[in-house]
């Protein structure tokens, strides 16, 4: 048997949590949520090639606060299948052997569910090339929709006892690699896919808005990977500036200050409209969104300068002005989980990249706070204000 | 000096009013887990809360049932010059069950008798865990196990409660029954109490896993009291576990046909199983949705 | 099994914490990676008292049982602590009552005939005949008051006798009935490390011309500190050491009897003063706001009458009895299983939160002087190795320090603070003006034997007890103290947390490392 921590379907709980989670900020974590502490039979291994796994640390991602919070675009309604367990950012123990790897085998998951894992075969024309983040065929196949392992009913989540994993999406985990690093190779390779997508060219100015965990390891694989010039990282609390320090940004500036800053070092002009925040004609080369709220994203498309580019890391926010995308002649796009990346010509796995980076990266206490599934609440309290309580990522120990 | 207001909004920022209260970093190793607060259920089981559940039994729940399904009660006689208490065992595929065990034990059980459940659905949020422990008395049993799931239960075997238990854990999927897990037996043993075991066929076709009314057309069920089990001596709780399976089957098969011809069956080791025949999905639940056949229902049966 | 104290960091997880003020306590928030001290947990209290205290009796350390030191006709004299001990007074029975019953027992049934029970109290202030009884019970009070049953008195020169100088020639003078008797039971209440061992007799049942050896300047500011008594480290206790031993070499026959509370300091009532903050139930908060507006809003005298009558139900952890080392070393081993909290490294800043009651001011007001006192004097004290500020660091007290004084307990208080503070706070300067005087003031020793005053050289001690304290640290910032009795005992003043380190910024900087000693419950900071 299982303890999971379940989403399930529930009209009203999902309206409450829609209408009220902005403003009653216990209610996520109240019995109104549709999340539940369930026991129930391990996953059924679907098919060849996948194997369960037994999660050793599961991150709370941003998304998974807004999927439980309600907050989330019904866009992805049509991409999940519930009930599900959530968690996608998992360090794991292999339960039996896979193909080549060795029951016992600590491993990370690739959480993108794409063809090979659905047994599609021929894969579609983006996973052919590796893109599985681009995978078109997330809904069919030998599991149920899901665009990842933790938005599926069929394959389990992290934040369980249990769940099964097909072999295109495990990586074995280097021993000197402690739990804690390895969690984070996930939103690594999410953060490298996104330093990647941004082009940057050498000596950009690049404005990293928000320093949670993913601004955080987005700063560091820009830092790492691209000949980014001045990196200058949006952080809003004390915790998040040491971090973002850390990781090599060039200057960490608070929110409200972020519009003077980028106009400093782009020697520009700032315009204040009537209504609305004040704005650059100049700005960064490249703005990259990583807080996922209206206000990051509004300061990254005012901040950017004609002809710049705008990368969406985090699920973007809605009601945002696009007026500069079209005046500034902007370049928006989106940055979701990863691949393959082409680094100096070669093609590598943005999680064998991430893999690569974990191990040298300054990765302590990013993890903040461990939590046994029984506590759920209280864990998923803490990770909503993660940042305000000083922690940067919050993770659950379901076998703990 | 600070005003009260200002005091009371430091109180409510410092110790996070209306969200969780956390433990600092440092103090989680000095700090024992907090004890989730357990829905209180003894109220429930006071004169005035045996009171009211035998009156919302007998005259809003039985008349309910009676209106939706077409129950049959069969050997309550059993019960007959039992001492209490005991541990009522019974097959389970079905939200109905409870309620038909509840509804149709004499009133002596009746006011003497709560129900197990699961601790992770039906004490989950207050409601639930209000309706349950007032119209079955209600206490949560643990189905992560671990010594610590039957401890409510046993408190109350100590009080002299008889307890209703679904030893399968959860409703059937299928209709079939499933494997007995072993929590019961063992503590029919420990406390050497005797097991009432009880068969209910139907319920599963009137009302099964998923749908939370009963199916239109008065649905016939069929609920049978058997004669108690005592626990032998140096009896293993595997063996009890077995002699419950048994006991229920035969209850089964004796609905199906006849007293009779269930025992000379059962004298055989023929007893049909209730694990269901083994083959694809579709045959066992196209087996267990097959109707009962409706009855006449005769007085003297 | 209790969970041992430890040190916290404040992070962005840490609610604001309980600080005591005086008669009053709130909640503070401290800065980020601020250090707190927590003590351990209480430790589960002995269950069976009473066989305890036979056991102990019948099976003592380095001496005879008991009844076998018992013979019919001879001179038993029981001692015991004074009302002092323990803070704030114990639920009854009092420990102190159980003991001397069982020893009164013994002594009944040995068919001892002459016997007297005295109060340990030196220059401490007289008993009252009610207080006694709350002590001692009501069925020895009633056997022995008033004529077997009383207060030392440290100026009878005629019932005090010399017994002989030390090798430093220290003089050791007590109780002549103690002296003459064939055996002293010294019943004791270890609360912390300073009490008991050689600190009962030749402290408790000494005169002024003994106290004055180490009751002195010098030898407060070689106690480094009171609460560490092993040889070496303090001053006092090296000496009571030594006079101890005058007394063994003299034949004195002490039989001690010593006990160990846990921290249980607080009624059920008051839970959350017991509980860490973090632990605290939304009704703990509550109680804890209410309890603060109600203690605000009431007027001083009932606040007064309400806090005296908090009785701490603390449970024995530990009673030994036999001779005084061997029984001493065990009374601390167990004290420190229950106060001891290692503390890794000084800090810039102590904060202290003065609690409502130190040892001389039960049933009394809390004067300035004692405020010193308890800061400086004790809380400072309860390290071992080093103090846990650093030197020349910032001392940061709460406590509102307000000019009052108890006319009958302390009028030697009054005096000193009207005339002695008034001119110098040098504790040396203090000491050879003005000490003289007042010990010898026929007025003030008029109302130590008749009355119920300390006696006229009491406030000199009690400011000696800080002279280490105030010695060491750069600064002292006491917050939302009064400012002219702040003023005059040379401490400054903040209306705030926050202020107070903006003034210690002087002298520590803009970012200091900060520890704050979360007590009572008491701790010992035990820092490496």
């Amino acid at each position: 048997m299982a303890i999971q921590l379940e989403l399930y379907r529930s009209a009203p709980r999902y309206l409450a949590e829609r209408a009220l989670s902005g403003r009653v900020p216990g209610v996520v974590t109240s019995p109104v949520a549709p999340l539940r502490l369930a026991t129930a039979k391990d996953p059924n291994v679907p098919g060849p090639g996948w194997a369960p796994v037994k999660p050793l640390l599961s991150g709370i991602c941003g998304s998974d606060l807004g999927t439980i919070s309600g907050k989330a675009s019904f866009y992805f309604s049509a991409l999940v299948s519930l009930p599900f367990v959530l968690g996608h950012e998992i360090v794991g123990e292999l339960q039996e052997d896979c193909d080549d790897l060795p029951a016992g085998a600590r491993v990370v998951i690739e959480p993108v569910l794409s063809c090979l894992a659905r047994g599609e075969d021929p894969p579609c024309p983006n996973c052919a090339v590796g893109h599985r983040g681009r995978c078109d065929r997330v809904t069919v196949g030998h599991v149920s929709a899901g665009l990842q392992t933790g938005y599926c009913k069929d394959t389990g989540g992290g934040w369980s006892r249990s769940l099964v994993a097909h072999r295109s999406q495990l990586h074995a985990v280097p021993d000197e690699l402690p739990d804690e690093s390895a969690v984070l190779i996930e939103p690594l390779a999410c953060a490298i896919h996104t330093a990647l997508r941004a082009r940057v060219q050498p000596n950009d100015d690049v404005l990293v808005v928000g320093a949670g965990t993913v601004g955080a390891l987005v700063t560091y694989a820009l830092r790492e990977l691209t000949p980014a010039g001045r990196i200058i990282v949006v952080a809003k609390y004390a915790k998040q500036r040491e971090l973002a320090a850390r990781m090599g940004a060039s200057e960490v500036i608070g929110p409200k200050e972020a519009t003077n800053a980028v106009r400093r070092s782009s020697h520009t002009m700032k315009l204040t409209p009537e209504r609305g925040a004040a704005f650059l004609l100049g700005g960064v080369d490249v703005a990259i969104e990583c807080a996922g709220s209206a206000g990051g994203l509004d300061t990254a498309l005012r901040t950017t300068k004609a002809g710049g580019r705008v990368v969406l890391s985090a699920i973007p926010a809605t009601g945002v002005d696009l007026t500069p995308v079209w005046f500034r002649e902007l370049e928006v796009l989106g940055a979701y989980t990863g691949g393959v990346e082409t680094i100096e010509g070669e093609q590598r796995g943005t999680f064998d990249l991430a893999l690569d980076l974990a191990q040298r990266a300054p990765l302590e206490g990013v993890v903040g706070a461990r939590y046994p599934l029984r506590r759920w609440r209280e864990a998923i309290d803490h990770a909503l204000a993660a940042g305000k309580l000083g922690t940067s990522k919050v993770v659950f120990e379901p076998n703990a | 000096m600070t005003s009260f207001r200002d005091e009371l909004s430091d109180l409510a920022k410092g110790f996070r009013w209306g969200r969780r209260p956390l433990t600092p970093a440092d103090a989680q190793a000095h700090t024992p887990e907090r004890t989730a607060w357990e829905f209180p259920t003894a109220w429930a089981r006071t004169k005035a809360g045996v009171d009211a559940r035998e009156t919302i039994l007998d005259f809003l729940m039985r008349p309910l049932l009676w209106s939706q399904t077409s129950p049959v009660v069969h050997g309550t006689d059993n019960l007959d010059g039992l001492q209490g208490p005991v541990l009522f065992v019974s097959n389970h595929s079905s939200h109905l069950d409870a309620t038909l065990i509840m509804t149709t034990l004499p009133s002596r059980w009746k006011r003497r008798t709560a129900v197990g459940a699961a601790k992770d659905y039906f004490f989950d949020v207050w409601w639930r865990q209000a309706f349950t422990a007032l119209v079955y008395g209600g206490f949560p049993i643990d189905r992560t196990g671990g010594g610590k799931g039957t401890a409510t239960a046993r408190d109350l075997i100590e009080e002299g409660w008889s307890i209703v238990v679904f030893p399968e854990g959860a409703r059937s999927p299928d209709g079939w029954m499933q494997r007995f897990r072993h929590g019961t037996a063992r503590m029919a043993i420990e406390f050497d109490v005797p097991i009432v075991p009880i068969g209910i066929r139907g319920a599963y076709q009137a009302m099964p896993k998923g749908r939370f009314w009963p199916k239109p057309g008065r649905p016939p069920i069929s609920v049978r009291y058997g004669r108690p089990i005592a626990p032998q001596p140096g009896e293993s709780h595997q063996d009890l576990s077995r002699r419950m399976v048994q006991a229920v089957a035969l209850l089964h098969d004796e609905d199906r046909s006849s007293w009779w011809d269930a025992l000379h069956r059962a004298e055989h080791g023929e007893t049909p199983s209730l694990t269901g025949p083994q083959g694809p999905r579709w045959v066992r639940n196209w087996e267990s949705s097959r109707p009962l056949p409706r009855r006449k229902r005769t007085t003297w049966r | 099994m209790p969970r041992p104290g430890f040190v916290l960091e404040v992070d962005e997880r840490t609610p604001p914490l309980l600080v005591n003020e005086g008669e009053g306590f709130r909640l503070q928030s401290f800065p980020l990676g601020s250090r707190v001290v927590y003590s351990p947990d209480p430790l589960p209290g002995i269950r069976d008292v009473n066989a305890a205290i036979r056991h102990a009796l019948l099976h003592p350390h380095g001496m005879d049982p008991l009844p076998e030191l018992l013979t019919a006709g001879m001179k038993l004299t029981i001692a015991f602590d004074d009302i002092s001990i323990p803070l704030p007074q114990m639920v009854q029975p009092d420990i102190r009552q159980r003991i001397i019953e069982h020893v009164v027992e013994m002594a009944a049934s040995k068919g001892v005939t002459d016997l007297k029970l005295v109060v340990a109290n030196a220059l401490h202030r007289r008993m009252t005949a009610d207080e006694i009884k709350r002590a001692v019970g009501e069925r020895v009070f009633r056997s022995f008051w008033p004529n077997d049953l009383g207060n030392f008195d440290a100026e009878d020169k005629e019932n005090l006798e010399f017994v002989g100088t030390t090798d430093q020639g220290e003089e050791v003078e007590i109780s002549k009935r103690a002296a003459e008797s064939d055996l002293i039971v010294y019943v004791n209440v270890n609360l912390v490390a300073m009490d008991g061992g050689d600190k009962s007799v030749p402290i408790g049942l000494a005169g002024y011309r003994s106290l004055r050896h180490h009751h002195n300047v010098h030898t407060m500011l070689h106690s480094r500190s009171y609460m560490d008594p092993r040889p070496g480290h303090s001053a006092i206790h090296d000496s009571a050491r030594r006079m101890g031993d005058v007394l063994r070499s003299n034949d004195i026959k002490i039989f001690n009897i010593e006990t160990t509370l846990n921290s249980e300091t607080f009624p059920k009532e008051l839970d959350f003063l017991n509980k860490r903050e973090w632990e605290w139930s939304l009704k703990d908060q509550a109680l804890m706001l209410g309890a603060r507006k109600a203690n605000e809003m009431a007027p001083p005298r009932i606040r007064r009458e309400v806090f005296r009558r908090i009785e701490a139900p603390y449970k024995i952890t530990g009673i030994n009895a036999g001779a005084t080392l061997e029984v001493h070393e065990r009374t601390l081993a167990k004290l420190h299983e229950q106060q001891l909290v290692e503390v890794e490294g000084q800090s810039d800043v102590v904060v202290f939160g003065l609690p409502y009651v130190c040892p001389y001011n039960v049933n009394s007001i809390m004067n300035p002087i004692l405020v010193h006192c308890l800061g400086l004097g004790y809380l400072f004290n309860m390290y071992r190795n080093k103090p846990l500020v650093r030197p020349g660091g910032a001392v940061i007290m709460f406590h509102p320090v307000p000019w009052e004084f108890h006319q009958i307990h302390h009028p030697s208080y009054i005096d000193f603070f009207e005339e002695v503070l008034a001119e110098t706070t040098d504790p040396s300067t203090i000491e050879s003006k003005f000490e003289q005087r007042y010990a010898e003031d026929p007025w003030y020793i008029h109302l130590y034997r008749n009355s119920y005053a300390y006696h006229g050289v009491h406030p000199f001690y009690m400011w000696y007890w800080g002279a280490h304290g105030r010695d060491y640290a750069g600064d002292v910032i006491v917050v939302g103290g009064d400012r002219r009795t702040c003023e005059r005992m040379g401490y400054r003043v903040a209306g705030t947390f926050r202020d107070a380190l903006e003034m210690a910024s002087d002298t520590v900087g803009r970012s200091p490392s900060i520890t704050y000693f979360h007590a009572p419950p008491l701790a010992i900071a035990d820092v490496r």
